[in-house]
């Protein structure tokens, strides 16, 4: 089973609570089954008796976590319970036991249309749905040109993360043989999610892409002289969390004149809208709501701080469910 | 006596509590009831390892305001319901365990934070706030509680006040229940009480007093006011080795002694110095007991602290100065004991002997401990440090422990061999003058040790009890009530 390649997650994080206080969904449904230290535990017990694997409950405990890896940061050994959920999730799949739902939701991101491209250029912009939701898509055009666009599929991370890693395998294999076919030198990407399935993911399920990847801050980098004032950053999962504290979205930003104020009271918590789950919000999307609720009660001046985020996902879920003034750093930098 | 699971009797119980917190608050599904069966006492956690079921609460409760506490409270008077109340989760004494099931009273949700009092320097927030989540909203506003266990990130500020918890700032800035200025309070009969606003007072006996400790037994705390303290100028540590753990403990104790205010003290016996601290600081540290310890405040007055600490540590004792890196070292690492895999865990079997006692007694205590482990349990590891200095003793944080091997395969035999451990060394500890304890609590763990520390005083306890808590719902078992 792929839970098995956890063995040292389910041995030290069902004993562990030092990363209680991150717990995304944890600190929303204040129920310890949404915690690491309880996922593992059941686990756990499920490995002793393996008829429990695919009890209804401990599958939607499972499926609803924000797999933020806000925990993996903390912990002195980063050990990887994001990892395990993952493995767990896709063993389910390969037990054919996911529920309907989740079935449903798989198979409609992988009935999703195939990618478009247009424009010319040696630089390939992928646009996905979030990213021309939440304004970036228009932002970049602002700010680049000379670039051709990739529009519009599915990239296999939703796949990834519901355990669907065959479909996934299918789908990233088609959207990279798009990226090649542009044959760009440099891939775009304003929506994190994607960056970590170019740089992360696809290597794990064995896809070579064809040429470099940035988020767009990084490509943007170059770009000056604004004078931002007063921004609130917040962090993206995928790029603190899973790639090392990517450091352009908030290098841009002080190149850029912005005085980043604090949010919240730490730099330890997600404030994601739960970016690294990808799809929770078609699996338990009150659950998003809570979160989004939890980012704007810290939010200092939640009428008219600027608020700014990496993430493309993130502003749209924060849109939908708080009045914050929510924009992603292409558009700051755009002047929008 | 509960319902059955399947009876309509339970269903209405349910009704009524849905009827209070609203569906989505009041969880009976199994992941949820699991969750709050094990929490970090050895036993529940081996039980569960060995493939055992974990006895589980009928209902968990997440109450959003002090008045759905009461009313709850009187729904489990009418059917004589047993109530747990449950913070993060994280005691290692089984205090919050639903031995009997019943309704788990999870107070995660009863997280509001109200804000620094800047004219009095106290802070007011509900119980069910995660301390970290707590100390960092101090934080945000200049100020500290200066409460920092190594169980920050995952118990709440009504676990400490139930279970009397400490931080490693306790020398300077007292256990929680020095901190704590009043209580707000659900009588186990479903009355909102608050306890008077000061704590220095000669209005009688001091109700704050009486639930700061009482580990759910007496009631539930639902809000409390705390002082804080300024952030500190300067915070420095110094760390020395001396040739031996007694030569180390003299001259800490004389620290003390000298009404020098250090914020923290440390103390690792030989063995521990060689394990632990070697392991987690990455120090070469072969031989010796390793002290640390610090000031904190106005960089001037820790400057002429040290000044004087030193000369006491060098000058009179002797001690190896590892200088103030090897103290800083301490102060950046000292959560990281407590990370896996240097925490002990599961299969192996261990514990936690936390003893307090004076400086006249300390040493014989923690001796007649490590005798009675050492020559009854010899397949055991005996390693201790002392953890929380005050003017007149301090803390001794014992630990024993098995390795896997040596643990029982069956569960049974596995519970009967670690309470042989707790029932010696506990009793050696208390005839030489130690209380159990400074600050785990009794829980489940060590209440059949009550009346052996208490003797004849142990009727007032259960008198106590007996009167706010007259059909015996709270936390039932615990404490030894």
């Amino acid at each position: 089973m792929n839970i098995d390649n956890f063995s040292d997650v389910i041995k030290y994080c069902r004993f562990c609570f030092m990363c209680r206080h991150l717990s995304g969904i944890g600190n929303v449904t204040f129920t310890e089954a949404d915690t690491p230290r309880v996922r593992a535990s059941m686990i756990y017990g499920a490995t002793l008796r393996p008829e429990t694997l695919t009890n209804e409950d401990l599958i939607r405990t499972m499926y609803r976590s924000d797999l933020s890896g806000a925990c993996r940061r903390n912990c002195v050994h980063h050990f990887d319970e994001v990892g395990l959920t993952l493995a767990y999730r896709a063993d389910i799949v390969e037990k054919d036991a996911a529920p309907e739902a989740i079935k449903a939701i798989a198979a409609n991101l992988e009935g999703k249309p195939e990618w478009t491209v247009s424009g010319e250029g040696k630089v390939a912009y992928v646009a996905d749905k979030y990213s021309i939701e939440a304004g970036s898509a228009d932002a970049f055009a602002k700010l680049a040109s000379g670039y051709q666009t990739v529009k519009d599929g599915c990239c296999g991370k939703g796949l990834y993360v519901l355990g669907f890693r065959a479909a996934a395998k299918n789908v990233a294999e088609k959207f990279v043989k798009v990226l090649a076919d542009t044959k760009a030198e440099t891939i775009v990407v304003s929506n994190p999610a994607i960056y970590d399935m170019l740089v992360n993911t696809c290597p794990e399920l064995g896809i070579a892409v064809p040429a470099k990847v940035m988020h767009t801050t990084e490509y943007l980098a170059g770009v000056t002289g604004k004078n931002l004032g007063d921004i609130y950053y917040l962090e993206s999962d995928f790029l603190r969390n899973y790639n090392n504290d990517y450091t352009f979205p908030k290098a841009v930003l002080k190149a850029n004149g912005a005085n980043l104020k604090p949010f919240g009271t730490n730099d330890e918590e997600s404030y994601s809208c739960a970016e690294g789950a990808v799809v929770l919000d078609k699996i338990e999307p009150e659950l998003i709501e809570k979160l989004a609720k939890y980012i704007e009660a810290r939010a200092d001046h939640p009428e008219s701080d600027v608020i700014a985020v990496a993430s493309p996902y993130t502003k749209v879920q924060l849109k939908k469910y708080t009045s914050l003034n929510v924009k992603t750093v292409e558009e700051l930098l755009a002047g929008i | 006596m509960l319902p059955e699971r399947n009876s309509y009797m339970y269903e209405m119980i349910h009704t009524e509590l849905i009827d209070v917190l609203g569906k989505e608050f009041v969880g009976v599904r199994d992941a949820d009831r699991f969750g709050h069966s094990v929490d970090y006492y050895w036993i529940p956690e081996m039980w569960h390892d060995r493939g055992m079921e974990t006895p589980k609460a009928d209902f968990i409760c997440h109450p959003g305001c002090t008045e759905e506490v009461a009313k709850i409270m009187k729904i489990a008077n009418q059917y004589r319901i047993p109530v747990v109340p449950w913070g993060g989760g994280s005691g290692s004494q089984g205090g919050a365990l639903p031995v009997f099931g019943g309704i788990i009273m999870d107070m995660k949700r009863m997280n509001k934070y109200y804000g620094v009092d800047k004219e009095s320097m106290t802070v007011t927030c509900q119980t069910g706030i995660i301390a970290q989540h707590l100390e960092w909203n101090c934080n945000k506003e200049g100020y500290s509680t200066m409460h920092l266990p190594a169980s920050i990130s995952c118990a709440t500020i009504g676990g400490f006040l139930a279970h009397r918890g400490t931080g490693v700032l306790s020398t300077k800035y007292g256990k929680i229940e020095d901190m704590v200025m009043s209580l707000e309070v659900v009588t186990p009969t479903g009355e909102i009480i608050r306890t008077l606003p000061v704590p220095r007072h000669a209005s009688g006996p001091d109700l704050t007093m009486l639930y700061v400790g009482s580990e759910g037994t007496l009631g539930i705390i639902t809000e409390v006011t705390l002082k804080v303290h300024p952030q500190p100028e300067k915070r420095e540590f110094r760390a020395y080795i001396f040739k031996d753990f007694h030569t180390a403990m003299s001259a800490g104790a004389e620290l003390m002694r000298s009404r020098l205010q250090p914020c923290a003290i440390r103390l690792y016996d030989e063995t521990e110095t060689k394990t632990h601290v070697r392991k987690v600081f990455g120090m070469d540290l072969d031989q010796g007991a390793y002290l640390v310890f610090g000031f904190d405040g106005y960089s001037d007055i820790v400057d002429c602290q040290m000044r004087y600490a030193r000369e006491i540590m060098e000058n009179k004792y002797h001690g190896q100065d590892l200088g103030s890196k090897g103290g800083d070292l301490w102060w950046e690492n000292k959560y990281k004991f407590f990370y896996p895999p240097y925490i002990f865990h599961v299969p192996q079997a261990y514990g936690t002997l936390d003893t307090v006692a004076t400086f006249a007694n300390i040493e014989k205590v923690y001796h007649a401990m490590k005798k009675v482990v050492n020559e009854n349990f010899p397949q055991a590891r005996f390693i201790g440090h002392f953890s929380h200095w005050y003017e007149w003793g301090c803390m001794l944080y014992a630990r024993f422990i098995f390795e896997e091997d040596a643990v029982p395969k069956d569960p049974r035999e596995a519970v009967a061999l670690y309470n042989r451990v707790w029932d010696m060394a506990i009793k050696a500890a208390i005839d030489n003058g130690g209380v159990i304890n400074e600050h785990h609590g009794v829980g489940l763990k060590l209440g059949r040790f009550m009346k052996y520390l208490y003797g004849p005083a142990m009727p007032v306890l259960e008198g106590i009890k007996k009167q706010m808590d007259p059909n015996n719902i709270m936390n039932p078992g615990k404490m030894g009530l």
